[in-house]
């Protein structure tokens, strides 16, 4: 079996992120298809996927073949046998991103009369909607092509979360305390970090998120700080900047260290190695659940702060794995800072999370039981492939 | 070509051989690419329906349909019967052949409706995008509302049910969008 995995590149490095995630994790399964990925940044897929050369538009990278969405006439031709051979008969369509003009034609060509199928992959939410619209019925303008709506989620209901083989090692050799604190040495030397046995034993933050003011952010862990010693690690991408800047103001009273692009098995072991982190969007939300660790989510700003409606659909879900008098403050600091109508540098909200660093041990058998049950969802891709085998 | 976000209740569309009209509108969710939109389709060949849910993007072939402006005339139990404003010959759609649009007309509206027909039958029925109501029934807004809400229930001529301001009254002319049922704004 072949699968065509289309990406278009919106925010950043999740869309592709999740995509690299998703092959190799459908790539470690037993019966693992082939695999073919069209994506229209070869840059950002080589962030994350270093392997990846941004100067060959045709490639083949871990046993994946990777295409370009676009290119010139004698590009599209150099992989059109490719086609002939193995025609595209499953296509998962990453967050509803469209289908390239060559591959349209092809899915929809009148003189080929197999059937095809379609999946599109949404965004990661919790709202409830999600055990709705997973495993939907969709239409395209052709009956021979068919579609489904496939959502990741964190119910038994929807297509569960990704879990490749990497993760759940760093998961198991982050169980303990001292496999916690080997994972950052490791990481933090990775990352050209010098770290000694003082700074092994600090409470480690790590910031992953979007642009404002980090100031209180800054207020609270230097607060915190005084009372436990804390390293801070602002991970590359729009928040790091902004972070070292509100840091700068307040007269650097933490460590920070300021890593280049941290890539996705070093951050992996960071978040399950940290004591407390800020992430952002889905990608990361998904790894930091399943990490069990306690943990601030950015998510991406809408339209009339719809991202509220996902962010409290998210505490919803968290809820019951907690104590009420710890979750109160969590929830109060999740909801302040994503009440925002859009991201910039000086955007700055009413968020406290000193309260929340101060209980991170308590919040942290919440975080341990949530993603307990989350792990026994099992794995996305497993779950995409039996959807794949009853529609097909 | 139709793309999914110029469907409506009433839309008929094409996928192969199979003629589809949309008869409800079961919702719209998405992230920041775009939409997902849960709707229910009647297949006017078999007669079968079902819930689907159709992203913001796809494309779908246009049908080649009659359309006739008409008022709706009377409503007698589940049929509703308009009146040709050209010929005056009068036409029963089914009210599950209306889906949505069943809750928003009334036989003493005073615009024109378009009914689509379809191999010579009629099939559904298009609205305005924007439709005057009147507020029949809803509670008062209480100045000085603490409560953090926003909006407030009220009935309108009709009998459907919608989510207004709270500044709304009981005789409150508004507009709503006929695409989702929701209050557009208040006419003045």
């Amino acid at each position: 079996m072949t699968i065509d995995i289309l990406c278009k590149v919106v925010d950043n490095f999740g869309d592709i992120g999740v995509v690299y995630r998703l092959a190799r994790a459908l790539s470690e399964l037993d019966d693992a298809p082939a695999l073919r990925i069209i994506v229209d940044d070869l840059k950002a897929f080589s962030a994350v996927c270093p392997e990846v050369d941004t100067r060959r538009p045709v490639q083949t990278v871990r046993g994946w073949t990777v295409l370009p969405w676009s290119g010139d006439s004698g590009i599209l031709a150099s992989f059109g046998a490719i086609y002939e051979i193995d025609p595209a008969r499953i296509v998962i369509e990453a967050f509803a991103c469209g289908r390239p003009e060559w591959l349209e034609a092809m899915l929809f060509d009148p003189a080929d009369g197999a059937t095809k199928t379609i999946i599109n992959l949404e965004y990661l939410t919790a709202e409830p909607y999600a055990d709705e619209f997973h495993l939907m019925p969709s239409l395209t303008r052709s009956p021979l092509v068919k579609k489904y709506i496939f959502m990741p989620g964190f119910t038994r209901s929807t297509g569960g979360l990704i879990l490749d083989g990497p993760f759940i090692e760093a998961l198991a050799r982050g169980a303990d305390i001292a496999g916690r604190h080997q994972r950052r040495i490791d990481s933090a030397r990775s990352l050209g970090i010098a770290v000694d046995h003082a700074m092994e034993q600090n409470f480690w933050i790590v910031v992953f998120g979007y642009e404002r003011d980090y100031a209180r952010i800054v207020a609270d862990i230097a607060e915190f700080g005084r009372q436990r010693p804390v390293v801070v690690i602002a991970a590359a991408g729009k928040s790091q900047p902004c972070l070292k800047t509100a840091w700068e103001l307040a007269g650097r009273p933490f460590p920070l260290e300021v890593p280049p692009f941290v890539e996705q098995q070093t951050w992996d072991a960071l978040l399950v190695a940290a004591d407390f982190s800020i992430v952002r969007g889905e990608d990361s939300l998904s790894r930091a659940a399943l990490a069990g660790r306690p943990f601030l989510w950015h998510a991406y700003p809408q339209d009339g702060t719809y991202q509220l409606v996902k962010v409290r659909a998210l505490l919803d879900l968290m809820a019951p794995y907690f104590e009420a008098r710890h979750f109160a403050p969590l929830r109060d600091a999740f909801i302040a800072f994503n009440d925002r109508p859009a991201d910039g540098q000086h955007v700055v909200g009413t968020e406290s999370i000193l309260p929340v660093l101060r209980s991170a041990s308590s919040l942290q058998t919440g975080f341990e039981r949530w993603s307990h049950d989350l792990l026994s969802l099992g794995t996305m891709a497993a779950h995409l492939m039996t959807c794949i085998h009853k529609i097909v | 070509m139709l793309v999914t976000s110029q469907l409506r209740v009433g839309s008929i569309f094409k996928v192969g051989k199979d003629v589809l009209v949309v008869q409800r509108m079961l919702g719209q969710k998405g992230g920041r690419n775009g939409m997902v939109t849960k709707m229910r389709v009647k297949n006017l060949l078999t007669g079968g329906t079902s819930d689907l849910g159709l992203d913001s993007g796809e494309k779908f072939d246009e049908v080649d349909l009659d359309l006739h402006n008409m008022k709706l005339s009377y409503i007698d139990g589940d049929t509703y019967v308009f009146l040709d404003q050209t010929s005056f010959e009068q036409y029963e759609l089914a009210k599950d052949d209306l889906g949505d649009n069943a809750q928003y007309l009334t036989p003493e509206d005073d615009f024109d409706v378009e009914i689509t027909f379809y191999e010579g039958k009629p099939v559904g029925v298009v609205l305005p995008i924007a439709i005057d109501r009147t507020i029949t029934y809803c509670e008062p807004g209480i100045k000085g509302d603490t409560s953090g809400k926003s909006t407030k229930p009220a009935t309108l001529d009709s009998g459907y049910v919608v989510q207004v301001p709270l500044f709304c009254d009981i005789g409150t002319k508004i507009k709503l969008d006929t695409r989702d049922g929701s209050f557009a704004e208040r006419v003045k």
